[in-house]
């Protein structure tokens, strides 16, 4: 920490007397430079943070010193008033870049993107308000009291102290919760949704983002120039931008500015030589995307993760500690009792003529445990998309927590107090345990943004409380030594593990677990038993899926046996696995259900029974015949 | 291109498996299983769901990687063989779901089937075969596959893979979805085929539709196989249903 | 009315060029999942190829073309082999990778070509024929027929050889084409290989309509995108509809909005994509969870 703090003191100073060891024509070019490093991070927020391609960002540039331009020149604004609105206009470019980003992503996203800069660059050079191909010169010099910025050395302490104060804010956001779900949204929209993001809210976001960078080089560009002409935000340059931080690191702000600084560099070293250096530039990008996809800054860490595998002394001491139950809750809520917590009615899901789920109907009190099971194809991840809002029903209604949420979006739903896991397990691959943990803990609603403009003392203190939160879950799930690992990297019963912490992170009233036991092996499934017990006792209902019918005999409460998109049977475990129809359904033979049971025995089920099961008499499967 | 000699010439061969493991990840999806088919045998291996067969069916095609063990076919090493050459040493496969081309009229699907042969008078012959086999597929020829009902796509698929003449068919749950009378059919057809000297390696839920078309099974569980024997032993022993119940 | 057709006519032979650029997108596109967005400056090496076999070498304008075809349809495969690795795996990457390729295809045009561009004559000297009044270049025809014979060849190799039947397959299941026995980075590599042939076919017939220079890829390709985007992503049909779309839309505002015709050409487009993502004939993909 304080040889961080010492390079980072270091490099400031050097930051500092830099312009006493330069000429006057290097100061410009290292003033150029800076100006990229500006729209490298704007693009870095969209791209490699978000997850949002964006082939805008040279006219996000162009905006930000166009806007300031016109406004000087023509309608007599002084700079910094023209400054101010120009960044507005920017930000509200980007609002406008990002709509498209709400129904498209990826390539579409990029080509859509694209096509709007080529927009905006045929507007520029063929309006007769931008100057058409000559451009506008003439923007008056931006004044600071007592400082002379038509000096160039002078102006690149403005440019340092600004890109200073970007980088120094874009890693704010990263590091926090917006940037977090930011995060989380690229590594996969559909879980952060179900965690409570809201998506579309979080891309419009990454624009804005990426537009108040672009515009802030823009102006700065303006000042620094004092002229502006459509060459300078061509295609060729966004592809040059693109190229910086595609060999910077995407997923690195600090990796982006050095890819800007160095591109910057290289290119004007190699002026003479300018379509051999594009012709370099474009190798480099193409071997990093094969080789290294996380660019230069990601190069440190994977070299640290060969040296660690080639030494081989894995000195892994960590260790999944036991989960610590949850304090049970001896009343539930009231509200529960007079209206089941989850109510399906006749729900139906066609794809494309395919009947997944054909008027299925379903109850679910609070304080139940309801295994839902069935052959391979029955319905059963359908069923739970379109309880969590992925899906919507072809017919039918869902009812959650009291309100119809047929047509409720997962993010609203995650809102209202449900979480899910899923069957392929969708952790946020690039996070690390702790912050898969603490996009879910995050309950705020998007809209409270504002914070990050105008009260940042309060993102951070919300921000204290989160890992407070974060770290007594951790421990609950008994995951503190795998805090700061990629999820990826850890063995699949952790991983699954971790995805039931997350899910409860959220505080939920019904969690629906898809096949939670599916590649465990014995002694996690009983872990996995005794987590689920624990989380009903705190007061949250629980669904789940499972293939695993010891488990499903041995937690659940009431079974719900679904085939070929329909209800077989529903009932006690015993009861279920009895009905003929299951039989059939599971081994094809009805006769076979006069094979007798292993007998039901006394219940020697220590657990606690709420009230909820309609029927006592029924005896869960005893622990020696599930083994 | 390497011409390998058309499959039913071949003297008959027995797929011998041996010692065969697989992970996904940090899962072990199966573990060191064994077993053989003698040819014209039918051989099914039964479980429940995620107990590991599909994987080892997978893992016999080359389509997902082995990490343990050896298969031969005969004299023939199939280890390192690719999975797009399998069809050549005479393996068929329908894969769980029929995985039909969806896209491409039924005719085309079949006659890719046939696509690690030359397209010949032979194929025709061979097409006229399947088409007598499943006259439906005869009568949707023009329709494309994806507009199929389940159990046409599984004719079809079926239909695909022997248009390669295959020694050996793996069959991924050919009911799944299916009616009674319609997987009845498809099973009838697949005991003339055997009649005919095809070797089947059945992977079924449905644990009754395969004893009655199998010779010998497997159970699989969490990966292993729990139990052997003939069908006929199979089918009487209440451990097979505790093992799919979880009792 | 006269007029509406001369700018219809007009539309139609670049629209043909358009769908014939998005014709290669398509095809890589959906047997592949693979948006090539080197595709444009694919396009441009064989515009600038076409005419230097034309114009320097003196071969005649169609073994000029046939051999541009070949060239780029080597470098196809050279693009397909180098990123390889990266497919079924991250498709943003592999966007990433194809600009980084068209980054380097533009840095060859100039090292080769120079940046002064080059305008290339009309094969066809025929006088501009007289139809109900609307004047039409030779040339245009021949353009239009040229993509027109392409269409139908392309949909031929689709629809009736057996390599072609093989590539779709691949598209629809891999895991289905490779149990069949199909080489699928083989059949990969024969899409990659036959999109860029398009490309360049598409740049050669544009070379004497427009003025040849490193930036026609730019011009030529993002058209083609929104073409192959508005007729629906790997849809062949669509490709050739959204590529006269196009066309006729451009020169639609070329001639209402003078200046502002690329302006115009993308709002029209962008909004076009957000009412129907899926364009015309594009297929609705569900999301699993």
């Amino acid at each position: 920490m304080k040889l961080r703090i010492g390079s980072l003191g270091a490099l400031a100073v050097a930051l500092w007397i830099l312009p006493y060891g330069l000429g006057s024509y290097s100061i410009h070019v290292v003033n150029i430079a800076v100006i990229y490093a500006l729209l490298a991070i704007g693009m870095g927020l969209a791209m490699g943070v978000s997850g949002q391609i964006n082939l805008a960002q040279v006219a996000f540039f162009g905006v930000g010193a166009y806007t300031l331009a016109i406004l000087t020149t023509h309608s007599g604004y002084g700079f910094w008033a023209a400054a101010v609105l120009a960044l507005l206009a920017t930000t509200a470019t980007g609002l406008l870049v990002g709509i498209p980003a709400l129904r498209m992503q990826s390539h579409y996203l990029g080509i859509v993107t694209l096509g709007l800069a080529l927009g905006f660059i045929n507007w520029i050079t063929n309006a007769s308000i931008s100057g058409g191909a000559d451009g506008i010169s003439g923007i008056p010099l931006p004044t600071l009291p007592g400082i002379d910025l038509s000096s160039e050395y002078l102006y690149y302490y403005l440019e340092l102290v600004v890109c200073a104060l970007g980088l120094g804010f874009g890693l704010f956001v990263v590091r926090t919760s917006l940037g977090r779900r930011l995060r989380a949204m690229r590594d996969d929209s559909l879980a952060a949704g179900a965690m409570g993001a809201e998506i579309p809210l979080l891309r419009m976001t990454a624009f804005v983002l990426a537009g108040l960078y672009g515009g802030l080089a823009g102006v700065l560009y303006a000042g620094l120039i004092r002229y502006v002409a459509p060459e300078t935000f061509s295609i060729a340059n966004m592809f040059i931008l693109l190229a910086m931080v595609i060999i910077g690191g995407r997923r690195s702000l600090v990796g982006c500015v050095v890819g800007a600084v160095g591109l910057t560099l290289i290119r004007e070293w190699l002026s003479d030589f300018s379509t051999y250096a594009q012709l370099g530039y474009g190798v480099v990008v193409v071997l990093m995307v094969v080789f290294a996809p996380t660019g230069l800054a990601g190069i440190p860490s994977r070299a640290l993760e060969f040296v660690r595998r080639r030494g081989g002394r894995a000195v892994n001491r960590a260790e999944l500690r036991p989960f610590q139950p949850y304090e049970p809750v001896t009343a539930l809520e009231s509200s529960s009792l007079d209206e089941p917590l989850l109510e399906i009615r006749s729900v139906t899901k066609d794809f494309r003529g395919l009947r997944a789920l054909d008027d299925v109907s379903l109850t679910v009190a609070a304080g139940e445990i309801r295994g839902i099971v069935g052959p391979n194809g029955s319905g059963k991840t359908t069923l739970f998309n379109v309880i969590s809002g992925f899906y919507r029903a072809s017919s039918g209604k869902v009812r959650f927590a009291g309100r119809d949420t047929t047509t409720t979006r997962p993010y609203t739903l995650s809102l209202l107090g449900l979480a899910r896991t899923f069957q392929n397990l969708r952790l946020f691959r690039q996070l690390t345990v702790r912050e898969n943990i603490l996009v879910a803990l995050d309950r705020t609603r998007t809209h409270t943004v504002w914070q990050y403009a105008l009260w940042q003392p309060g993102v951070i203190r919300r921000e204290r409380r989160l890992r407070r939160q974060a770290q007594k879950l951790l421990e609950r799930f008994g995951l503190t030594d795998f805090a700061d690992a990629a999820p990826g990297s850890l063995p699949y019963g952790i991983q699954r593990r971790i995805e039931i912490a997350r899910a409860m992170a959220t505080q939920p009233r019904l969690l629906l677990l898809d096949e939670p036991a599916a590649g465990l092996n014995g002694e996690e499934v009983q872990q996995l038993a005794d987590i689920v017990r624990s989380i009903r006792d705190r007061g949250t209902t629980v669904v789940l899926i499972e293939h695993n019918m010891g488990l499903v005999m041995s937690l659940c409460e009431r079974v719900t046996v679904l085939s070929s998109g329909g209800v077989i049977a529903e009932g006690t475990p015993a009861e279920v696995v009895a009905a003929p129809a299951v039989i059939e359904a599971y081994l094809g033979d009805s006769a076979m259900a006069d094979v007798p049971l292993p007998g039901p025995g006394p219940n020697p089920d220590p657990g606690p029974n709420p009230g909820s099961d309609p029927d006592p008499t029924s005896a869960p499967a005893s622990k020696e015949a599930t083994r | 291109m390497r011409k390998i000699p058309a499959p039913r010439t071949e003297t008959a061969a027995t797929l011998t498996v041996e010692d065969l493991s697989v992970h996904y990840g940090g899962v072990c999806a199966v573990r060191s299983i064994g077993f053989s088919v003698e040819p014209g045998a039918s051989v099914g291996i039964i479980g429940a769901n995620g107990a590991g067969k599909t994987s080892t069916l997978k893992v016999l095609m080359g389509l997902v990687p082995r990490s343990g063990g050896r298969v031969t076919l005969g004299e023939r090493d199939l280890t390192r063989v690719r999975a797009r050459d399998m069809v050549r040493h005479g393996i068929g496969y329908v894969p769980e779901g029929r995985h039909v081309f969806p896209g491409l009229s039924v005719e085309k699907n079949l006659l890719l089937g046939a696509y690690a042969r030359r397209w010949d008078d032979e194929t025709r012959a061979t097409l006229e075969e399947v088409h007598q086999l499943f006259p439906m597929l005869r009568e949707m020829s023009g329709r494309l596959a994806g507009a199929l009902s389940g159990g046409q796509q599984q004719m079809l698929a079926i239909g695909r893979a022997l248009m390669a003449r295959p020694r050996l068919l793996l069959l991924d749950e050919p009911s799944m979805g299916l009616s009674p009378k319609l997987v009845g059919f498809i099973l009838d057809t697949l005991q003339r085929l055997r009649e005919e000297g095809l070797s089947l390696l059945l992977v079924e839920q449905n644990a009754k539709l395969t004893f009655g078309a199998t010779s010998h099974c497997l159970v699989m569980e969490n990966g292993t196989v729990a139990m052997t024997g003939t069908s006929e032993e199979l089918s009487q022993d209440t451990r097979v249903r505790q093992i799919y119940l979880g009792l | 009315m006269q007029e509406t057709l001369q700018t219809l006519v007009g539309g139609l032979s670049l629209g043909a060029v358009y769908a014939l650029v998005a014709m290669g997108f398509s095809l890589v596109y959906r047997t592949m999942g693979l948006v090539n967005f080197a595709h444009a400056d694919i396009a441009m090496i064989g515009a600038y190829a076409a005419s230097t076999f034309y114009l320097t070498s003196k071969l005649p304008f169609a073994v000029a073309m046939l051999v541009a075809i070949v060239v780029t349809g080597a470098i196809g495969l050279v693009i397909e082999r180098v990123l390889r690795p990266l497919e079924n795996k991250d498709f943003d990457l592999m966007l990433i990778g194809t600009i980084g390729f068209g980054i380097v295809l533009q840095a060859v045009a100039i090292l080769i070509w120079g940046t002064t561009g080059r305008a290339v004559p009309s094969p066809v000297r025929a006088a501009p024929l007289d139809l109900f009044g609307v004047r039409v270049r030779t040339y245009d025809l021949l353009v239009m027929g040229v993509a027109a014979l392409a269409v139908i060849g392309l949909a031929w190799f689709l629809a009736r050889t057996k390599r072609g039947a093989a590539m779709q397959a691949v598209a629809m299941d891999h895991e289905a084409a490779t149990a069949v026995g199909i080489d699928v980075g083989r059949s990969n590599a024969l899409a990659f290989s036959i999109g860029a042939g398009l490309a360049a076919l598409a740049g050669g017939l544009v070379g004497p309509m427009l003025y040849v220079d490193a930036s026609l890829g730019g011009a030529l390709g993002i058209k083609g995108f929104a073409a192959a985007m508005l007729g629906g992503f790997g849809s062949i049909p669509g490709a050739v509809v959204g590529g006269l779309a196009i066309g006729v839309l451009d020169s639609y505002a070329a001639g209402h909005f003078q200046g502002y015709s690329v302006l115009v050409t993308f709002l029209v487009f962008t909004v076009a994509i957000m009412i129907r993502p899926t364009g015309v004939f594009g297929e609705r993909t569900v999301s699993r969870a």
